[in-house]
């Protein structure tokens, strides 16, 4: 089936998401969409499959023109999508998630749950999924299973093109090779593939078209063969890219921070860090390197007092701060940049003036009599808005009306204005643009260089290697290796999937 | 991005909480228990209390024959054996793996062959009167012993097994065997306990029960929160005993009044819908509108209209159907099978609500809208149609358990006298865990406490409680379950939150 866009254009008030957007996908193709966060590539596919719809423009399929209003009519014409975020139903069962919207029925109401699993286990078969058991609950199956089964979903309803919203963000290097294997053979049983992501490395790998969208545009279409990860990545963002992070050896100096036998357990109540020990010294960058959900999110939470250990030691220059209020940390001169900043770092209706001094009420230089400085405050505002260039209509913009990157960029301002000891970092360039993550690498490398012990944890596996001086992996809680950003992803890769130190090296 | 799911409660948080909680049940259970043996267990072991089992006419099981007692006994150990080992006996494979496939039939058949067994046991006993199985008089002390003693070990056994899922259910039988011990106690000496009347009450009551926590388990299981349950009982109320007695004696059939009824809720649900899918609106405060709008509507009408004509509220009761045979099984037969005709069709819309919302394709639709809409509407689904489809029948669900009101015990209109069951039915909802059959099983043991409460008035001069206490009952249940006694439960993902197209 041949698919084409023909002049698509979409406004949402005065931001075109669409440009007069064009593009043709052929039967059997592997096409990559490729594009930094904002520039269209979700709303133009969210218009293919009907969830929106354009203000101009025509979808062909065949050469013939089809009117696609909501996701009923992509299905009917045959198009299926794999959303980032997954669009099944957590409680239900894998064969209710596959048959919901087209149930096969026995006599009228009743689902005819014997032909539902038959069919599932043939399509699975067809294409060499594995499915155990039709009737587990989806919620409990590993993320690469819930994609297999998003995949198998679309598949049951006949689509002849399958969009993929960054399937791969949330997959570990190996089951992203096993993701990619899965591609060939959609491809190979003559299914057209529109396949969204930033990553140009798998871009490079699999796709046989590259259309690259800049801005709500096509700024150029391309195959792997005709460019590189540098002519895609200048493509994407409009100038060229320094993707090394220019980072002098470090200085490193005494031990700052020393965390020993930590155990953490996260709400569930069940451990999910286990027996962690490192330490981190003055002027250098530990960056914490695994597939999110193995225990970050509550080792961060453990080392900024946000969650009290079940045992464990956090000395920070001698103290033992576990279990201690998170003021008591914060005080100690530690810096936190959340992973959720929306929800942890910012208060999204207050404006960048007040985020900027949200953990600092208390300071004299913003207090006056018994209320705030508000002037003060302003000032400070408008100071740092300018130093670290968060783009915003003034100082008193409300956070939440920014961008990723500017969100993030106030987060940072924040935790720099106060005295630092250690600063831990959770992903810190999550959902940003090439632009704003090249600024914040900046900025976490000055602040090592200015003597101050780094923490970052990330998924991303080549922000890792590019700051770290050290990389701990972290697996089902545990530290699996701290080995240096030399090591090859390969290895990086099975410690991430918990192979551990042995296997790495045998 | 930023949401991720790391707030999400899952199955297995659920568990160990619960798990964590089936200590505390256990706990209560065994320290009620010890009550009851310390208060009445060692009280005057001369006062005994007589049960009446019948004010139906049993009138072929006094005619039962030893011969026909030894068949029902074989009968009920041959269902129990069957029921328990059909899996290994070859000849009986399929049945085997129907009671393998179709969940708690083995328990049902169970309790069924049981029953069978203990009648037969019970009049060889001679523990009736004439040979009939009429009244039964029991020692006041000894039941005080076996109730509490049976109120202690299911207690120790959920604080010992930490039971997840089962543990709701272990908390029932338990408070169920601490109130009939404590029923006894209360019932001694001079006055007769009418223990099938209490029980044929307490189905009664829970038929409106029943209805309002279906209606609210189907609106909320598709992601809309229907807290108008009590004005939708209002309106039912009224309108039902108002068409009744408009067409009383016109030969049109009193069922109508319950359709109609049904109408007036389906009504007001379609407003909750209107107001909470089209302009999404905060569905609690509109359903509180809703009920504010009824109670005031109700009281208006009942004063300015109903006052000045009464032949338009009379009193009109639904027919009493007694099943045939059924009906004479003793304490079972007047309890479940001589009641008026709403209590069947009551037993009837759960079984039927449960079967649509677990097995038919409307079913998998309005749990999917409930959980993500989303992900319905990628699939092709209209999620707000679901969602009106949902309420309006909730709506019509709630008006006809509304009737139970009026028609049921056939008594005019009077104001207040939905008196907030409609909010209990919301906390029955809740305790079922949001399924058909856990509203079914909720609703009944609310109803009995409700006519606990109410028949234990009888008794006031033996009661050393104040009777509001009594009368407080149902309501403290339903705070100690709303509160969270009971376990936290996980509602449906979507519920309560509107849903917005792009």
């Amino acid at each position: 089936m041949k698919l084409e866009l023909r002049g698509i254009t979409k406004r949402f008030g005065s931001l075109t998401a669409n440009n007069n957007v064009n593009l043709v996908v052929n039967p059997g193709e592997i096409h990559c969409l490729l594009g930094e966060n904002g520039a269209g590539k979700s709303t133009l596919m969210n218009i293919l499959y009907g969830l929106i719809t354009p203000d101009e423009g025509q979808i062909l399929i065949d050469d013939e023109v089809v009117t696609i209003v909501d996701p009923k009519d992509a299905v009917n014409h045959g198009i299926g999508m794999v959303h980032q975020h997954f669009m099944l139903i957590p409680v239900f069962s894998i064969a209710d998630n596959v048959i919901l919207g087209s149930e096969p029925l026995k006599p009228w109401p009743v689902i005819d749950y014997k032909a539902a699993t038959s069919r599932l286990i043939e399509l699975a078969n067809e294409y060499d999924f594995e499915i155990d058991d039709p009737q587990a609950t989806v919620e409990d199956l590993p993320i690469g299973a819930q994609q297999r089964v998003e995949i198998l979903k679309a598949l049951s309803h006949e689509a002849s093109v399958l969009i993929l919203d960054e399937p791969t963000a949330v997959l570990t290097p190996q089951e992203t090779d096993a993701f990619m294997v899965i591609l060939r053979s959609l491809k190979a049983s003559g299914k057209s593939i529109i396949f969204i992501t930033h990553k140009l490395r798998e871009v490079l790998a699999i796709a046989d078209v590259i259309t690259v969208m800049r801005l709500g545009e096509v700024v150029g279409v391309t195959t792997p063969k005709e460019t590189d990860e540098r002519g895609l990545a200048a493509m994407m963002v409009g100038r060229d890219v320094n993707f090394v992070v220019e980072k002098l050896p470090a200085s490193i100096g005494d031990v700052v921070l020393k965390v020993e036998n930590l155990y953490v357990e996260d709400s569930r109540g069940l451990t999910s860090v286990k027996d962690v020990s490192f330490e981190v010294r003055a002027g250098e960058i530990l960056a914490v390197a695994g597939v999110q959900g193995n225990g970050q999110t509550e080792l961060v939470e453990a080392l900024t007092g946000m969650r009290h250990p079940s045992s464990g030691h956090v000395t920070l220059n001698g103290v033992d701060l576990a279990g201690e209020s998170v003021r008591r940390f914060l005080n100690a001169g530690v810096g936190h940049v959340p992973e959720d900043r929306q929800r942890y770092g910012l208060i999204p209706s207050l404006s960048i003036s007040d985020n900027l001094v949200l953990d600092q009420l208390d300071d004299p230089r913003f207090r006056r009599r018994f209320g705030r400085d508000l002037k003060a405050i302003k000032a400070n505002g408008i100071q740092k808005r300018e130093s670290f260039d968060i783009r915003s209509q003034s100082e008193e913009s409300p956070v939440g009306a920014l961008s990723g990157g500017n969100q993030q960029k106030v987060v940072m301002a924040r935790e720099l204005s106060r005295e630092l000891k250690v600063l831990i970092c959770s992903q810190p360039t999550r959902g940003l643009d090439v632009g704003s993550i090249e600024f914040m690498h900046r900025q976490i490398v000055d602040i090592r260089d200015s003597g101050v012990a780094v923490i970052i944890v990330s998924s991303e596996l080549d922000e890792v290697v590019a700051l770290g001086d050290r990389i701990a992996v972290l697996y089902d809680g545990e530290i699996q290796d701290i080995v240096p950003p030399t090591a090859s992803r390969e290895d990086l890769g099975l410690l991430m999937a918990g192979a551990g130190k042995a296997k790495v090296n045998a | 991005m930023s949401t991720e799911a790391r707030e999400v409660v899952t199955l297995e948080t659920l568990r160990v909480v619960t798990r964590k909680r089936s200590l505390a049940y256990g706990i209560t259970l065994m320290a009620l228990g010890l009550v009851e043996i310390l208060w009445y267990g060692g009280a005057d072991s001369k006062l005994h209390t007589t049960i009446q089992f019948g004010y139906n006419t049993a009138t072929i099981w006094p005619v039962v024959a030893e011969l026909w007692r030894v068949v029902l006994l074989i009968a009920g150990l041959a269902i129990i054996t069957v029921a328990l080992r059909a899996k290994e006996i070859a000849s009986l494979e399929r049945l085997g793996r129907f009671f393998e496939s179709v969940r708690g039939a083995r328990g049902i058949a169970v309790i069924i062959g049981a029953y069978l067994v203990i009648w037969p046991v019970l009049l060889w006993l001679g523990i009736n009167q004439h040979g009939q199985l009429r009244t039964m008089t029991v020692d006041v002390a000894f039941t005080g012993y076996v109730f509490g003693i049976a109120s202690i070990v299911v207690g120790a056994i959920m604080a010992w097994k930490r039971f997840d899922r089962r543990a709701s259910g272990m908390l029932y039988s338990g408070l169920l065997v601490f109130l009939l011990g404590f029923l006894i106690w209360v019932a001694r000496g001079s006055l007769d306990l009418q223990l099938t009347g209490i029980l044929a009450s307490a189905v009664a009551v829970s038929t409106f029960l029943m209805l309002g926590s279906l209606s609210g388990t189907l609106c909320e299981r598709s992601g809309v929160v229907n807290i108008a349950i009590e004005g939708q009982f209002i309106a039912g109320a009224l309108a039902s005993i108002v068409f009744a007695s408009a067409f009383h004696g016109s030969g049109v059939s009193l069922t109508f009044a319950l359709v109609f009824a049904g109408l007036f809720g389906a009504f007001f649900g379609w407003i909750l819908a209107i107001m909470a899918l089209r302009y999404g609106a905060n569905q609690i405060i509109v359903g509180v509108v809703i009920v504010a709008f009824c109670t005031a509507m109700s009281q208006f009408l009942s004063t300015q209209v109903l006052n000045t004509h009464q032949n338009l509220n009379g009193s009109y009761g639904l027919p009493v159907w007694a099943i045939p045979w059924l009906s004479h099984i003793p304490l079972v037969g007047p309890v479940l099978f001589d009641q008026n005709v709403l209590v069947f069709i009551a037993f009837a819309a759960v079984i039927i609500a449960n079967f649509a919302l677990f097995r038919t394709r409307w079913g998998l639709r309005v749990r999917s809208v409930g959980e993500k809409p989303i992900a319905s509407e990628t699939v092709g689904i209209n999620v707000v149609h679901v969602r009106y489809g949902a309420v309006i029948l909730g709506g019509f669900i709630a008006g006809v358990g509304g009737a139970g009101f009026t028609l049921g015990p056939g008594s005019p209109f009077t104001y207040g006298m939905t008196a907030g069951y409609g909010y209990i039915a919301l906390a029955i909802m809740i305790f079922g865990r949001w399924r058909p059959y856990g509203a079914l099983m909720a609703s009944l043991l609310f109803g009995f406490t409700i006519a606990l409460s109410a028949n234990l008035n009888l008794y006031l001069s033996q009661l050393v409680i104040p009777q509001q206490f009594i009368t407080a009952l149902p309501y403290l249940i339903t705070i100690a379950v709303v509160s969270g006694l009971v376990g936290r439960i996980r509602p449906p993902a979507a519920d309560g939150v509107p849903f917005q197209r792009h």
